[in-house]
């Protein structure tokens, strides 16, 4: 296979790396990177769990060849965070326990950042729009929502 | 009366859900060791076939490519694929039948393994099980398990003539059902089929294993049972149990799923093969054919009723769908019969079930296990018993529901408590029941109501092996370790561990660090499985923290020279429970007992065990609200009311995090979750979230969670079970609900739009 060299800005940093045509993004993350946070559920792109921010836009990095994305700017769940302060969706996921099994949930924060960016004030009905493509099987959503409209309280106020 | 207590019953996030928001939590297919390899598996494309011949040879000469094996390279030595085997005492259930190779010679199902490679990367060692070469005789295979059972179908176990792998009574069988139903002044009776639900718990299966010199092997692995799958990989594996090492990464969902082994045998193979450590990670689409789902089952079943209401006779037959293997599917149909023959009052029962294999993907235990099952057939029997003599189901329930004192589910034990009567008539009230069930319906879209009772073990003493043991040790600054071995799945058991230990110790609750997940380390427990992991482990947990407390009491009393019955511990203080003013830091008895220069030193510590001889059933009743739509035959489920009997709420927020989960995995096992098999080929049709649907944030209705909290005394702080419970009432309360809507009764599952659209129209 021919292999390239190719350039990703991923959470902040700037990376050079060798990548070959058949490599997702999420190869390269975990594999090459190893930011195993981004999760394989699925692999067709039908439970949401593997998706990062690309351009701040979400993005299913399983189906997502790498190659397609280069010099793009990347944020995966590692990056959310200041250092070991959670952000405020992170938190609020935590305090209202949205997080059981924890498998969907860096793809479920990273598409809850992307839709608080864009809608601030969402209504639990903008919400369940917005997550509509991740999947959870433990928590039947109830307080996902709950902890979505939370974050977005906390974000508005700052 | 609930006791005061200041950490139990609150709603404390969990210990392990902030590193699982950034990514830090560790899966099984997120470890990386030295040298790690990769393994993949190959798998029969037949349903039913001999190997003929197998050839390796161009599989192993490809670069990169560190081993290939097939039976000829593995213990042939049966076994049962559930980890929980060994907890099953023989007389019971005359054991699990023994009936898999890790690797076989013959094929069973479309997906059965026949070989595997170890590389150094995915694509090689796929190329290399390309590169197998593999001559099959393919055998006549059978795909439903009433055809399996007729003679002259293919067998598909050797000995197992028509297929029937175990035939089983309920073991508290009484009365006389004929003579039950002679006097009955009306009988009921429907023929129920309940679907192959899928776990897709999110984390596909994966295991990583190394073998170290000496001759230890490590296995990381999702199984929730890590003390007994140890000891049945050594038994497999004909090595001494001391050789091996189970750890427990963070684990992705299970819900029954990781109630089986999945691909640690083959994992423990290629590494011993290779002397490298190896990760084995499944696909989706391997998950779904190649581990276990619910196990399908057939169920007929009668009632007689008398004009009073009250129930003569109850028979109950189950025909159960093994697939290619027993794994669980003995096991959840005997838990059927228990729980669904043992929540009514009846002087009449019998029933029987028989299990058969197909040439189809594996039926195991899925969450609730046989409970909801048995729930779709009583509970639609029970409304329609009501209906017949003209009384209303919810008070039919009531009148016929056993109470505290009568026997339990699991006969010889008695109801320790039971608040079934309060949970009926709050779930009611919330619901609407009196206003808005068996109103006349008119229009396209009609909306109706319908509920279901359910019981559920808080473990199974007397039954399974119930045994925990927990360890405490008190760290120097007053901080303790506790170490524990439960599978945290997702449920939130080490944050209710963790909250019981700091109650009984008299710690804050950010005081308890908890260690888990490695054999080498924790002491024997059976895992977390049939709801017991709060009741049973939680129990060892305050055996152990009454122990250190008292080690902690007596060297304070010394040291403020008073007697330990004057003293007590809050928010991690000793004080003089006359005079709060006197007082010592947990942290200062601690360190002083350490670090000791008067020869009195001790690491204070201790080990709690709890054999549970009790099953202390939880219970339950659920409402639905649902529309149904007379043109499309859609059904919307609009609201659900579930009122619970958790005697204590350890941490309500995790107890209502199981049930909402439960009800919404109930919904789409009730409305559209069917495991679709073909039957000219045994290929599995349903192979992805694409083609098998699971609900999605969309598709929740309104739940509302009643906690009804009256302390059990033999549970923790009064606590009983919740994990499976969420998910038995909610396919029958929908059906009862689609029933009140539109007057059609659907008996099997999943009830989608084409059956109820049937069912108008007929």
């Amino acid at each position: 296979m021919p292999k390239e060299m190719a350039s990703f800005t991923v959470n902040g940093k700037p990376y050079e790396l060798i990548i070959e045509p058949q490599m997702t993004l999420l190869d390269v993350l975990r594999n090459q990177l190893g930011l195993m946070g981004t999760k394989y559920a699925c692999g067709t792109g039908d439970c949401g769990a593997c998706t990062v921010l690309v351009a701040e836009k979400p993005v299913l990095s399983c189906l997502t060849l790498a190659a397609t994305v280069k010099g793009e700017e990347i944020l995966t769940i590692e990056g959310l965070a200041d250092g070991n302060n959670l952000h405020p969706i992170q938190q609020a996921f935590v305090d209202a326990g949205a997080v059981q099994c924890g498998f969907c949930t860096p793809g479920m924060i990273l598409t809850t950042k992307a839709l608080l960016d864009e809608n601030p004030d969402p209504t639990p009905e903008d919400v369940q729009a917005g997550l509509g493509g991740n999947l959870c099987r433990c928590t039947g959503y109830v307080k996902i929502v709950d902890a979505v409209l939370a974050a977005a309280e906390t974000l508005r106020r700052r | 009366m609930k006791k005061e207590t200041a950490i139990v019953g609150q709603r404390i996030p969990r210990p392990d859900t902030p590193a699982k928001t950034m990514g830090m939590a560790e899966y099984a297919a997120d470890i990386k060791l030295p040298g790690l390899l990769v393994g993949r598996i190959l798998r029969s494309p037949y349903p039913h076939a001999n190997i003929k011949s197998i050839d390796t040879s161009k599989a192993k000469q490809l670069p990169g490519v560190a081993a290939v094996i097939t039976f000829a390279d593995v213990p042939q030595t049966l076994f049962n694929r559930s980890s929980m085997a060994e907890a099953f005492p023989p007389p019971i259930l005359a054991g699990e039948v023994q009936d898999e190779y890790v690797l076989s010679d013959k094929a069973r199902f479309v997906g059965d393994w026949i070989a595997a490679a170890a590389a150094t990367d995915i694509y090689t060692a796929e190329k290399a099980l390309d590169l197998i070469d593999v001559e099959y005789e393919v055998l006549p295979a059978v795909f439903d398990p009433v055809a399996a059972m007729q003679p002259g179908a293919p067998v598909i176990h050797a000995g197992k003539e028509r297929n029937i792998a175990a035939t089983m009574e309920y073991p508290f069988n009484c009365g006389d059902v004929e003579k039950g139903f002679k006097e009955a002044d009306y009988i009921v009776e429907g023929f129920f089929s309940t679907s192959s639900q899928k776990m897709c718990q999110l984390e596909p299966d994966a295991a990583v294993a190394c073998w170290y010199p000496g001759g230890r092997v490590t296995v990381w692995s999702p199984n929730e049972n890590p003390h007994l799958a140890k000891r049945v990989f050594a038994k497999v594996l004909n090595i001494p149990d001391g050789l091996v090492r189970w750890i427990t990464p963070a684990v992705g969902g299970g819900f029954g799923g990781r109630l089986s082994f999945g691909v640690e045998f083959i994992c423990a193979a290629l590494a011993k093969a290779t002397g490298k450590p190896v990760r084995v990670e499944c696909t989706r689409e391997e998950d779904f054919i190649g581990h276990d789902s619910r196990t399908a089952e057939y169920q007929t079943m009668k009632m007689g009723v008398k004009k009073d209401g009250v129930i003569t006779a109850i028979e109950h037959r189950i025909i159960s769908d093994s697939g290619a293997y027993y794994s669980h599917s003995g096991s959840t149909t005997g838990v059927n019969l228990i729980h669904t023959l043992g929540l009514l009052r009846c002087a009449n029962i019998y029933g029987i079930a028989q299990i058969v294999y197909t040439n189809t993907p594996v039926g195991g235990g899925f969450r609730g296990y046989g409970n909801p099952e048995g729930a779709f057939a009583i509970q639609q029997l029970i409304d329609e018993a009501a209906e017949k003599i003209g009384m209303d189901p919810l008070e039919f329930r009531l009148k016929n529901a056993r109470e505290a004192g009568e026997p339990s589910c699991w006969a010889p034990i008695a109801l320790e408590s039971c608040n079934l009567e309060q949970c009926i008539r709050l779930g009611a009230e919330r619901i609407g029941w009196r206003e808005k069930r068996g109103l006349k319906k008119k229009g396209q879209v009609r909306r109706g109501l319908g509920m279901s009772i359910m019981t559920h073990a808080s473990g199974a003493g007397g039954f399974l092996l119930e045994h925990s043991n927990a360890i405490i040790k008190l760290n120097e600054d007053g901080s303790a370790n506790l170490i524990v071995s439960p599978c945290e799945m997702g449920q939130g058991i080490l944050g209710a561990l963790s909250q019981i230990a700091a109650e009984a110790l008299g710690l804050r609750y950010e005081d308890i660090h908890v260690v888990t997940g490695d054999t080498d380390v924790t002491l024997f427990d059976i895992g977390s499985h049939a709801s017991r992991s709060v009741y049973v482990i939680g129990n060892a947990v305050v055996e152990a923290a009454r122990d250190v407390k008292r080690q902690v009491l007596e060297r304070a009393a010394k040291k403020l020279a008073v007697s330990v019955n004057e003293l007590d511990i809050q928010a991690a203080r000793v004080f003089v429970k006359a005079d709060a003013e006197k007082w010592v830091s947990v942290s200062e008895i601690a360190r002083e007992a350490i670090y000791n220069f008067t020869l009195t030193g001790a690491h204070i510590s201790a080990i709690g065990s709890f054999q549970s001889d009790n099953w202390c059933p939880n219970f339950q009743a659920a409402f639905a609200e649902v529309e149904v739509n007379m043109e499309t035959g859609e059904v919307k489920v609009i609201k659900f009311v579930v009122a619970h009997d958790i005697g204590r709420a350890i941490n309500p927020l995790n107890v209502e995090g199981q049930i909402e989960g439960g009800v919404v995995q109930g919904i789409g096992f009730a409305l559209y979750e069917d495991f679709v098999v073909d039957k000219n080929t045994g290929n599995t049709i349903t192979d992805s979230f694409a083609n098998y649907k699971i609900p999605s944030i969309l598709d929740i209705p309104e739940i509302e969670v009643i906690l009804v909290e009256e302390p059990v005394p033999s549970g923790p702080f009064g606590a009983k079970g919740v994990g499976e419970s969420g998910l038995v009432n909610i396919a029958p309360a929908i059906a009862n609900a689609i029933y009140d809507a539109v007057g059609v009764r659907i008996c099997s599952l999943p009830m989608t739009p084409e059956k109820i659209l049937m069912a108008l129209n007929a």
